[in-house]
């Protein structure tokens, strides 16, 4: 007989889900308006979804140390608190760059501002436990509400894009569930916890099962983290979508992936499972290579952004594997950095973007911004300090992202793996360095081209506030060790 | 004087700031002026600095990340002051013979930038902060060359680009490596050098570590084999790019081997003499005769560029108090020297808009003033005695002779086959008829030409002649660096070595 399930409402510990809460009500608030009013501008939907990340934010860094509650499902550890907090501060900026001078399809809907909203509400779910089931929950939740978003563009290519995704998509779930089975088949229990603990005790029995299991969480991961073999989706799928959604999609979703990976390889890293670490190497040292190689021969910056974002997610995965304490303060300090790096270039592009102009090939062709020095000084300025951040040149930025990580892997005596990030970095310098060669050393291609026809004051400012942080970014990353640091002990990685 | 060497790394980046808000028309005589106060600034350095001292004046500290232990730190010895020195005049010299007209005031700003960067790399003593300026001075070097240079100005710029920065990529590990040796061995992070010079590090670590540095630093010297970018940079490049990369950016790679590579991995050092000194030999002999078969004026200087860097590399791994002193004075003569070298060329190119030999000829009779210059340079270059060119090439050699009198006599060829390319291209461009009738009108160096040469002239006459202000302060910081090898060398090989090249005493 079953025996009674007893529910003390204290345990459950309802306030690990105020932070979601808000986004989801938040969610329901826009599509309830919407139902009353549907003549209301799209501002009011920025500024309310602006609104509920600030709340949802300011829950979730309410909170100190590592709760749990809802039978064990939700556990806001500090990892969880940090990766929440970067992702909302970057949904946050995104969103505002919805204020464009040019309509786009997607932005007219409200329902874009509320399954952005749910979006963020999966993602923090899946940040949010140990748990494998939450975590498939979470992260079917913000991928479903994610294809819808991009499908909602209504191009072509960007219906294209989202059908691809949601294929591929699909196909990671499945992976994802069967693994999880996998694991539950061996272990009888679902918490990374649980199951570590049991593999230790077991001293990892029925080992060709678990590597089974770990190839299928692995590669469920894989499509979300775009690791190389899995990521051929990835270029195609930024440039069916617009830059601002682009450059969302190659940060935030990533953080939750990686904190789900950092759990979960916790387990195998800190055993030392020698076969794990190759499979894993093998490949961080492809994702940070051929994306690297494929970057060089794009003719589009929007895709040579989003190749550059998969090898930058192999450096950051590389963290990951290392497993130190440092490595894991390196990863989110390469990530903080790389958001508002990657933020800042893809603003760029889409304040760029001019929906009456096809001279060119694609939107963001080369060729278009040749000269841009001659035409717009400050833009050209900006965009190329940004690149230059995302190559590493100190002072900028991502530089010192790059040098805490190589730092991190050369202190746990990954020296090679050392020489292939810097090699890449190298290979990197000279992509970033095209369009910066176009765009100050080359001629105007095209008579009469605009720039900048998309900015408004408040997208000027998120840019500028980005370059701000991004040139003085010196003075701030001892305040972000710190902080990042703090965390981390306290979940005890 | 307590922020003194601050103010003389930022004025210019400042300035350069300013200068955005300057018209275009009198953007010249701002550059001047900031210039010529950054050459005092540094002229006052040199008043206060105490040339008794080997030590390193002037320090200021500032953190900056310090759970990682980088700090801002900046010091100055008699191995950096004279760097600085040469650095900011030929900044001051070149700006006063800047022809460039387009874009004038883009080009200005950018060399302000540039002098930042440079004064930067020779003051810092952390060693990220180092590499922070080391890094930062390929951006405005790119843009010199991309932006001003010939018709392969941007293959030229970004070869230039990808070839330093990878060097300085494996530099910056073998950099962290280092900073985690001494979290290993002291506790704490640090990245500062003089914290590092406390550092004993095992034998084979310092081979890894000298290698690593060594890549960094070789390529931007350049040392044969990464030679290759130099003559597109320079053949590309606009006067004034060649003459800061010519005289200060070349300068960076033979500083660093000094700076890092000699006090923190002796033993490795000593180990690897024999093969840098066969690296150095090959850029020294092979460069000179590919200088003797070039045509283009630029070229020529650009090569033996290269070869004179030879005999610095071979000077600094004498590894004694006359070797390193003279690579460090041939540092700052060749700074002067090929500098000079490369603004002659700029004058002729300016009027003519070639630089190949063929073009010319006969020019000692149309410009008698400019030929005068140019041999004068001429003569430095190949290290005539009583020129500056002498002094640096003959101590460095000396330094060697005590290590290898073979590799001397080979290396000693250096001035024979200067004085073979020089003279020729002498010939060729100067003496003999007046073959193309372009040339009969040609107008002699006038004001502002002069104004920048004469300077450089007297120059490499008066330190020709007596140089000890110079040698003196380096001879004070180099006795103690070599003081600081032996204390740290632990192989016997390298004790015995270092010993030895050192027992006849000091350069006068």
């Amino acid at each position: 007989m079953i025996p009674a399930i007893s529910i003390d409402f204290a345990n459950l510990n309802i306030q690990t889900l105020v932070p979601m809460s808000i986004a989801i009500v938040g969610a329901l608030v826009i599509l309830c308006i919407d139902l009353v009013n549907k003549k209301l501008d799209k501002s009011l939907y920025i500024m309310l979804t602006v609104l509920f990340l600030i709340v949802d934010l300011a829950g979730v860094i309410s909170y100190n140390g590592d709760v749990r509650g809802m039978f064990d499902l939700m556990m806001v550890d500090g990892i969880s608190i940090l990766a929440q907090a970067i992702m909302i501060i970057a949904s946050i900026l995104f969103i505002l760059l919805s204020f464009t001078k040019q309509r786009f399809n997607e932005q007219r809907y409200p329902e874009f501002y509320a399954l952005y909203l749910f979006m963020i509400a999966g993602f923090q779910f899946m940040v949010s436990s140990d748990s494998l089931i939450l975590i498939f929950v979470g992260l079917e939740t913000a991928s479903m509400a994610l294809y819808t978003i991009i499908a909602m563009h209504n191009r072509a290519n960007a219906i294209e894009a989202a059908i691809k995704y949601f294929t591929m998509g699909a196909l990671s779930a499945a992976f994802f569930a069967f693994g999880s089975m996998i694991f539950y088949a061996v272990t009888g229990t679902v918490e990374f916890g649980k199951i570590s603990e049991v593999l230790f005790t077991s001293d990892f029995e029925n080992y060709p099962l678990i590597l089974i299991g770990v190839v299928f969480i692995l590669s469920a991961l894989g499509f979300k983290l775009s690791l190389v073999p899995f990521h051929v989706w990835v270029a195609d799928i930024y440039e069916g979508s617009t830059a601002s959604l682009a450059g969302f999609m190659s940060i935030v979703p990533k953080i939750a992936g990686f904190v789900v990976a950092l759990r979960f390889f916790e387990i195998f890293v800190s055993s030392g499972n020698m076969f794990v670490e190759a499979i894993l190497i093998g490949i961080i040292v492809l994702t940070m290579t051929i994306p690297n190689v494929i970057a060089l021969l794009q003719k589009d910056i929007n895709r040579m952004l989003a190749y550059s974002s998969i090898s930058n997610a192999g450096f950051a995965m590389a963290a990951i594997m290392i497993g130190t304490t440092q490595a894991t303060t390196a990863m989110f300090l390469y990530w903080i950095l790389f958001s508002v790096t990657n933020l800042g270039a893809f603003a760029m592009l889409w304040l760029n973007r001019n929906k009456d102009y096809h001279t060119f090939s694609t939107d963001h062709a080369l060729e278009k911004y040749a000269g841009l020095i001659k035409i717009s000084p400050m833009t050209a300025v900006i965009f190329g300090l940004f690149l230059l951040s995302l190559a590493g040149i100190p002072p900028f930025a991502l530089f010192w992202g790059k040098m805490y990580l190589l730092g991190a892997a050369i202190n746990a005596g990954y020296m090679v793996l050392a020489l292939i990030m810097a090699l890449n970095s190298a290979i990197a310098a000279y992509y970033y360095l095209r369009p910066i060669v176009y765009m100050f050393l080359k001629e105007p291609s095209v008579e009469g081209i605009k720039f900048m026809v998309n900015a408004t004051t408040t997208s000027k400012v998120i840019v500028a506030s980005c370059a701000v942080f991004m040139i003085l970014s010196i003075f701030f990353i001892q305040n972000i060790l710190e902080t990042i640091s703090y965390y981390i002990q306290i979940a005890g990685y | 004087m307590e922020h003194i060497l601050s103010i003389l790394i930022f004025f210019p980046a400042f300035a350069a700031f300013i200068g955005f808000l300057v018209k275009s028309d009198s953007i010249r005589t701002y550059a001047i002026i900031v210039t010529a106060v950054e050459f005092l600034i540094s002229l006052l350095v040199w008043y206060g600095f105490d040339s008794s001292m080997p030590d390193m004046q002037f320090l200021e500290t500032m953190p900056l990340i310090d759970a990682y232990g980088i700090n801002y730190v900046v010091g100055i010895d008699g191995i950096s002051l004279f760097l600085v020195l040469m650095t900011t005049f030929m900044t001051f010299i070149s700006i006063i013979g800047l022809t460039e007209k387009r874009a004038l005031k883009n080009m200005v700003i950018t060399v302000l930038f540039l002098e930042m960067t440079m004064v930067g790399v020779f003051l810092a003593l952390d060693a990220i902060v180092f590499y922070l300026f080391w890094e930062l001075s390929l951006i405005p070097m790119l843009y010199i060359i991309g932006a001003w240079g010939g018709n392969l100005r941007i293959y030229a710029s970004i070869k230039f680009f990808i070839y330093t920065f990878t060097g300085s990529l494996v530099m910056l590990l073998g950099m962290l490596y280092l900073g985690y040796v001494y979290y290993v061995t002291a506790g704490s992070w640090s990245f500062n050098l003089l914290d590092w010079n406390m550092l004993i590090l095992p034998f084979d670590m310092q081979l890894w570590l000298f290698v690593a540095f060594f890549l960094g630093f070789a390529i931007k010297v350049p040392m044969v084999p990464f030679h290759t970018w130099l003559p597109y940079a320079h053949g590309q490049a606009p006067t004034i790019g060649s003459v800061i990369l010519a005289a200060v950016l070349l300068k960076m790679g033979t500083y660093g081997f000094i700076r890092f590579s000699l006090p923190l991995f002796p033993d490795a050092t000593v180990h690897f003499m024999i093969p840098m000194a066969i690296l150095a030999l090959i850029a020294i002999v092979y460069t000179a005769m590919v200088a003797y078969a070039q045509e283009d004026i630029k070229q020529v200087v650009a090569y033996s560029s290269v070869s004179h860097m030879g005999v610095i590399i071979l000077g600094t791994f004498a590894l004694n108090v006359e070797g390193i002193g003279g690579s460090i004075f041939l540092m700052i003569s060749h700074g002067i020297v090929s500098g000079a070298l490369f603004m002659l060329v700029g004058v002729i190119y300016d009027r003519r808009h070639t630089k190949m030999m063929s073009e010319f000829g006969g020019l000692a009779k149309v410009m008698p003033k400019y030929a005068t210059i140019f041999a004068i340079m001429l003569m430095a270059s190949i290290g005539l005695p009583l020129t500056i060119g002498f002094v640096g090439e003959f101590l460095s050699l000396l330094g060697f002779f005590k290590v290898s009198p073979i590799f001397t006599i080979i290396a000693g060829l250096t001035i024979i086959l200067g004085a073979v390319y020089m003279l020729v291209l002498y010939k060729k461009t100067f003496f003999g008829p007046i073959t193309n009738p372009k040339n009969e009108t040609l107008e002699d160096a006038k004001g502002r030409e002069l104004v920048a040469l004469i300077p450089l002239v007297a120059l490499v006459i008066i330190l020709g002649i007596y140089p000890k202000p110079i040698l003196e302060p380096v001879n004070t910081s180099v006795k103690h660096l070599v003081q600081v090898m032996q204390i740290k060398a632990q192989q016997e090989t390298s004790k015995v070595q270092l010993m030895s090249s050192n027992t006849i005493g000091e350069a006068k």
